[in-house]
């Protein structure tokens, strides 16, 4: 397999979760490396959203362990796992919406990176800048349109400067153009992280990720280098057969 | 700018509650310090529901809490009523941290009730006990003696500086992280969180700081009155007015309970000295909240502000 390295950044073993008996996550073994962007698909379902949610510890696992950098998250509460460097950009934009766009972001400044003061203040302006987000620093978030809501949401994970950034669904209900200013930011955002992105719109993975893991029915079916993977007889069965360029 | 403001309302409402207490009239002074009171009352509300996102029905068992232990203390041991009226709130903050831990379990609704049926059990195991006033009550008598002195000028001057005090603490907070983290969680608790925020710990922080306010306004309260039964110092009205004038005026901004608050004692007095018995005021409160809700579903703080940046492209925060 891709990913049996001895030493992961972050290493989830047999994660499982189930939702009144049904098994949404059964027993996912991942392992994300610093440096790694990894792109997550699957059919709706799937479970990709339930093993982000057990990973950032909004949902907590029945079974399984998650160790990062040889500390044991599996029991730590969401703002803990936050400071421990896993933060993870919604599907539906969980902004802020009375506060300013600088204030949505010195939050994650402060309580998740854990910084002060002035140094706070430069970290949110860097943030601001490369989000594209600098001209609407003073804006109450509640009155943005969809894209730089996206992007708020993307800026909000990035300025808790995480080791693991998680981003589920980022591009859903943009354009192509604006997809592909997403695709832009989340290059420059791999530098010295682990990024994994779950989305439905193959070319924008196709674009950013080296590595690809298929997951259905909650199971990991495949996971190596996305060219490989994309390549792979079961993922066109997982997609009833229809041809690469279709899906995209 | 923010600085020379909150030292202007210090030095303001410091001359302000002196000025007040040495001019208006023992009536006058009763009066003026319910209204602080309540003043006090409905910032504490609005702190934990407004701001904090923390609806609770049973604030009034901190209120009640807060006179009794007044009462309690002050009759039956040698030390001054004053340092009572200080310790207090600390006693009752202390008590809402394992209130907390234990009521935390409950989750919106079921939290906002369970709080109400502290207060009930409050209500009913002081009304049981005689040794804590039974359903008689207890008269304010300092260390076993009558009172000798009239309270109502020095209770009014503390009651209305510690309200400024309050406001310009509820300020400075706001401007701080931590008044960040709870701004952010007015929005989403969720979202706090996943920000790095202890939401939970947040949560028993603003709850521990309402209790005191709400103890420290019973202190005041019922020392002007004098006597304190369980029947009155655990009633639900105490609640309904902090909710009323907080909802009325603005949810989850510092000017909105002050609109509520003036606006509630203005109805209350203008139909009183007209000659409306008791509680008839109430009609006209609940109507106006209906309207309000209604038109205004924010509150009139809101509705004035957004009017105010229409005409003038200016935001008042």
């Amino acid at each position: 397999m891709f990913c049996e390295k001895g030493n992961a950044l972050l290493r989830a073993t047999g994660l499982s979760k189930s939702f009144n008996g049904v098994p949404a996550v059964a027993s996912v073994d991942l392992d994300l490396d610093i440096g790694e962007s990894v792109g997550v698909i699957g059919p709706n379902g799937a479970g990709k959203s339930t093993l982000l949610g057990l990973l950032v510890g909004s949902l907590k696992a029945d079974e399984g362990r998650l160790i990062m950098e040889g500390r044991d998250l599996t029991r730590m509460a969401v703002h803990r796992r936050v400071s421990a460097g896993i933060a993870r950009a919604a599907q539906i934009p969980q902004t802020f919406g009375r506060l300013t766009v600088a204030e949505n972001l010195r939050l994650p400044a402060v309580f998740g990176a854990g910084l002060h003061g002035a140094e706070a203040e430069r970290w949110v302006e860097e943030v601001l800048e490369m989000c594209g987000l600098a001209e609407l620093a003073g804006t109450d978030a509640e009155h943005l349109g969809l894209l730089s809501r996206k992007r708020l949401e993307l800026a909000k994970a990035v300025a808790a400067r995480p080791k693991v950034l998680l981003l589920d669904e980022v591009g859903a209900g943009l354009t192509e153009p604006e997809i592909e200013q997403i695709m832009e930011l989340v290059r420059k955002l791999r530098d010295g992280r682990a990024v994994m992105w779950v989305e439905h719109i193959p070319f924008a993975l196709r674009g950013v990720c080296e590595r690809l893991v298929v997951m259905d029915k909650g199971a990991k079916i495949l996971d190596g280098p996305f060219e490989e993977v994309w390549a792979d007889p079961d993922l066109q069965a997982i997609y009833m057969g229809v041809p690469d360029d279709e899906v995209a | 700018m923010d600085r020379h403001m909150n030292l202007i309302l210090l030095a303001g409402g410091f001359a302000a509650a002196l000025a007040g207490a040495f001019v208006f009239e023992p009536g006058m002074l009763f009066l003026l310090t319910e209204v602080m009171v309540v003043l006090i009352l409905a910032q504490m509300w609005n702190l934990l529901a407004g701001f904090g996102g923390q609806v609770s029905l049973g604030q009034q068992a901190f209120f009640g809490l807060g006179g009794y232990l007044l009462f309690l203390g002050a009759n039956s041991t040698q030390i001054p009523l004053w340092v009572w009226l200080g310790v207090t709130p600390l006693i009752v903050g202390l008590l809402a941290v394992p209130l907390g831990l234990v009521v935390f379990h409950l989750k919106n609704a079921y939290f906002a009730v369970g709080m109400w049926v502290v207060a009930e059990i409050l209500a009913a195991v002081f009304m049981r006990f005689d040794f804590l006033g039974g359903s008689a009550g207890i008269v304010l008598r300092p260390g076993g003696a009558s009172m000798t002195m009239n309270p109502e000028r020095l209770v009014f001057f503390i009651a209305a500086f510690g309200f400024v005090a309050i406001i310009v603490a509820l300020r400075l907070f706001l401007k701080s992280t931590t008044g960040l983290a709870l701004l952010g969680m007015r929005d989403s608790p969720d979202a706090a969180s996943a920000c790095g925020v202890d939401v939970r710990r947040m949560h028993l922080m603003v709850f521990v700081i309402a209790a005191m306010g709400c103890a420290a306004g019973g202190s005041l309260y019922y020392i002007t009155t004098l006597y304190i039964s369980a029947a009155d110092a655990f009633q639900m009205n105490w609640l309904i007015v902090m909710m009323f004038v907080s909802i009325i005026g603005g949810l989850g901004t510092l000017t909105g309970p002050i609109i509520g608050t003036l606006l509630f004692i203005m109805i209350r007095e203008a139909m009183t000295s007209a000659g409306f018995s008791g509680g008839t005021y109430w009609i006209v409160m609940g109507a106006l909240a209906v309207v309000v809700l209604l038109l205004a579903p924010r509150g009139l703080w809101p509705l004035i502000r957004d009017f105010h940046f229409r005409k003038t492209g200016r935001v008042t925060r």
